[in-house]
């Protein structure tokens, strides 16, 4: 009764349905066409993205005329700056809160970077169609990431005459490193080495040479970390091979010897940043680590059971460096910034926290000068840690130590270089 | 009671008003009215993208030269050589991860569901409330407390019920560990909806026609939860082929997912055309599979899934 008119309305509504469904068929394909009219710009646009957009020539006079901004955005990696607690105990950076008392220019310190590759690609989408990035100062290692940056114009070129204060107290290699001639885009910030670290509550048995980082005797399973993307050159270096002028080949062997090491079971992970909470945290036996961390820890935060050390091999240098993305707010101050890390009395400030090396050589007097003055203000302790930092070969290496035990990283300088090197190493770390 | 004459035939009835379109133009315009949002967000969020990213993934050239379209279909082979055991890796887990979840939301939201009585949206408040803790801060929690002299491994060595080597961490068992955990609402939701809704009447009923609690149970209430089942594989299983977090964070090189390639590709060596391959074909095989999973599963005829399963 009231079912039959329930089955007439359906009825009615299903053939509304059966109808409807042709018409919803035209519509599905106006609906395409519609996405496709507002997909097709985007599309043509991510086509031509890429580089396409035209090498524009920067003038460094025209880009660092004029006035600083009033506030600077500056991208660092961890545990790079030197830090203190005021009255109210709030950490504060000292290096920067004194710059902004000279100069009025407020500097906003942000740590995003802990791995070039990872941050290179981050900022790489908006380099690519030339929108800024938010950060007026960025640091790199020199590398690849570095080496993009700079040929594709991704950064500034400085205005060499407005760096009074580097011109006084660089380094010559700094004035003038193999990766960058003249200093054209970056300024040094720190530079250090990738070596071996040793925590002795884990492991007792010597580490001397590079099979030691595969002795499955020496080492428990799955204690070692390494670094990803330093330990292609680290391995070459401890091979024998001259790592600035590697072949293909080389690069083969030292994967060869990595796929080893990944196969006798002793690596727990391959890292970046990361490797200093496991090392920290009691993971890793033995670690590949960059050099001012494992001594912050051991110098610093007293993990005297944490040991840098070289193998007989050798190890690997780099170096940190400032630079100024392309479409930066605040290039004159930016500048201005970077130029003040290289004030003696800065330098040694920003040295005596972070434990790298500095491109200033004037900071191991600074180092020593602290280390008197700590002792006659009765800091026994923190002066015997400056006397120890000053005469660290990490972190005031001598020449000759340079000379004989480090070497410089691979530089790749195409893409089918890179493309052949990614190639040849990342089948180790996946 | 009425004594309206009941209507027998088409010509009894008020003239259903036909305009050109059919039913009554002002409802099928309200119908596309109230489609039209979600068509336009997934046109926009959705379609629009993967076209992109399918245009990328025909793209060469890296990041000196530039990237170029040209139709490079090469990319597909290149990108998944040597890549395939990633996949495997990634659906294992992910069954892993649908399975657990499963195995312990069920008897949850059953009990819950049948015996919460008034208690019951206080109890799955309960079940869910420590997800509302960020995703990061409770996966890096995981490393802490699992961390090899951590708080629980560290005591249970020093007391030597665990040899001093052993570790959770860096292991398969800690990153599915890790994927069940996180995925476990995403389980338990759809199970207790499903569960909550079958009548008890059902089960007394069963047992009237002398089925035993198992019996009860296997034939009438799985079948009927069925739905729920289904929704919560495919909420578990398909999001969790392409996590890369719980590897990245708890595992080691040996965990390393599908996920993470992706990962890889696109946020740390910024090769875009690879990245893209790798996600559309990722793309296209869940979708084969979830197809082949829901033809076989996702009968809404009760009957027909109770025959199944029986």
């Amino acid at each position: 009764m009231s079912e039959d008119h329930e089955q007439l309305e359906a009825d009615a509504i299903r053939t509304a349905m059966k109808s409807r469904l042709t018409r919803r068929g035209f519509l599905r394909t106006a609906g395409v066409g519609v996405a496709g009219g507002i997909a097709l710009p985007s599309l043509l646009a991510a086509c031509g993205g890429g580089g396409t957009s035209g090498k524009k020539v920067w003038d460094p006079a025209e880009i660092f005329s004029g006035q600083p901004g009033k506030t600077l955005n500056f991208a660092n990696w961890p545990l790079y700056i030197d830090k203190a607690r005021d009255k109210n105990g709030k950490v504060y950076y000292p290096s920067l809160t004194k710059f902004t008392d000279a100069t009025g220019i407020a500097v906003n310190y942000t740590i995003p970077i802990t791995d070039n590759p990872d941050f290179f690609a981050k900022i790489q989408p908006m380099l690519m169609p030339g929108k800024p990035t938010g950060y007026d100062i960025i640091v790199m290692s020199n590398g690849w990431e570095f080496w993009c940056l700079v040929q594709k114009e991704w950064v500034y070129p400085l205005d060499t005459s407005k760096r009074p204060t580097f011109d006084q107290n660089a380094a010559d290699w700094a004035k003038d490193p193999q990766f960058d001639p003249g200093a054209q885009h970056s300024m040094a910030y720190q530079w250090g080495l990738t070596s071996i670290c040793v925590n002795h509550d884990l492991i007792s048995a010597p580490i001397t040479k590079l099979d030691d980082l595969m002795d499955t005797e020496k080492l428990p399973s799955a204690s070692v970390g390494m670094l990803k993307d330093d330990m292609p050159d680290f391995v070459m270096r401890n091979l024998g091979i001259d790592t600035v002028n590697s072949t293909p080949a080389d690069w083969k062997e030292a994967a060869a010897w990595l796929m080893k090491q990944r196969e006798s079971g002793v690596v727990r992970g391959y890292y970046s940043q990361g490797y200093t909470d496991e090392v920290t945290a009691g993971n890793l036996a033995v670690s590949m680590a960059w050099s001012g961390d494992i001594i912050y820890y051991a110098i610093w935060e007293g993990m005297s059971n944490l040991e840098m050390l070289m193998l007989d091999g050798g190890c690997v240098r780099w170096v940190d460096n400032m630079m100024i993305p392309a479409h930066a707010a605040n290039p004159v101050g930016a500048l201005e910034l970077m130029d003040w890390y290289y004030r003696p009395d800065i330098a040694t400030g920003l040295q005596e926290w972070v434990m790298y090396m500095s491109p200033v050589p004037a900071t191991q007097d600074g180092f020593l000068a602290d280390a008197k003055a700590a002792e006659a203000k009765g800091w026994k302790g923190y002066a015997s840690k400056l006397y120890a930092s000053a005469k660290s070969e990490y972190i005031f290496p001598s020449p000759e130590f340079l000379d004989q035990q480090v070497s410089w990283m691979r530089q790749l300088k195409t893409d089918d270089e890179k493309a052949e090197w990614d190639s040849i190493f990342e089948p180790v770390s996946r | 009671m009425a004594t309206t004459t009941v209507p027998r035939t088409q010509a009894d009835l008020p003239p259903i008003r036909h305009s050109a379109w059919g039913i009554t133009a002002r409802r099928r315009l309200a119908a596309y009215g109230l489609i039209t949002p979600g068509v336009a967000w997934l046109m926009l969020f959705f379609l629009i993208p993967v076209l992109i990213m399918a245009m990328t993934s025909l793209k060469s050239g890296g990041v000196l030269e530039g990237y170029r379209f040209t139709w490079a279909w090469s990319n597909f082979p290149t990108a998944w050589a040597g890549k395939g055991h990633y996949f495997v890796r990634s659906l294992m887990y992910a069954f892993l991860t649908a399975a657990g979840t499963m195995t312990l939301a069920y008897p949850a939201t059953y009990w819950i569901a049948f015996y919460g009585g008034r208690w019951k949206s206080t109890l799955l408040f309960l079940l869910l409330l420590p997800y509302f803790v960020s995703f990061m801060i409770r996966t890096v929690m995981w490393k802490f407390i699992l961390a090899d002299i951590g708080p629980v491994l560290g005591p249970l060595k020093d007391w030597h019920m665990l040899p001093s080597g052993f570790r959770i961490l860096a292991t398969p068992f800690a990153v599915v560990g890790g994927l069940i955990y996180n995925y476990l609402p995403y389980s338990a939701l759809p199970l207790y909806v499903a569960l909550e809704r079958i009548d008890p009447a059902m089960i007394e009923a069963a047992k009237d026609l002398f089925a035993n609690r198992t019996q009860a149970f296997l034939r009438v209430v799985l079948p009927l939860s069925l739905p729920g089942l289904f929704a919560a594989t495919l909420l578990t299983f398909v999001p969790a082929t392409g996590d890369y977090v719980e590897a990245e964070v708890l595992g080691s090189q040996n965990t390393y997912m599908i996920g993470n390639l992706i990962q890889d590709e696109f946020l740390k060596r910024g090769r875009y055309p690879i990245a893209s391959a790798l996600s559309i074909v990722l793309m296209l095989g869940m979708v084969v599979l979830t197809s082949i999973y829901a033809r076989f599963l996702g009968t809404e005829d009760e009957v027909v899934a109770a025959a199944v399963t029986a």
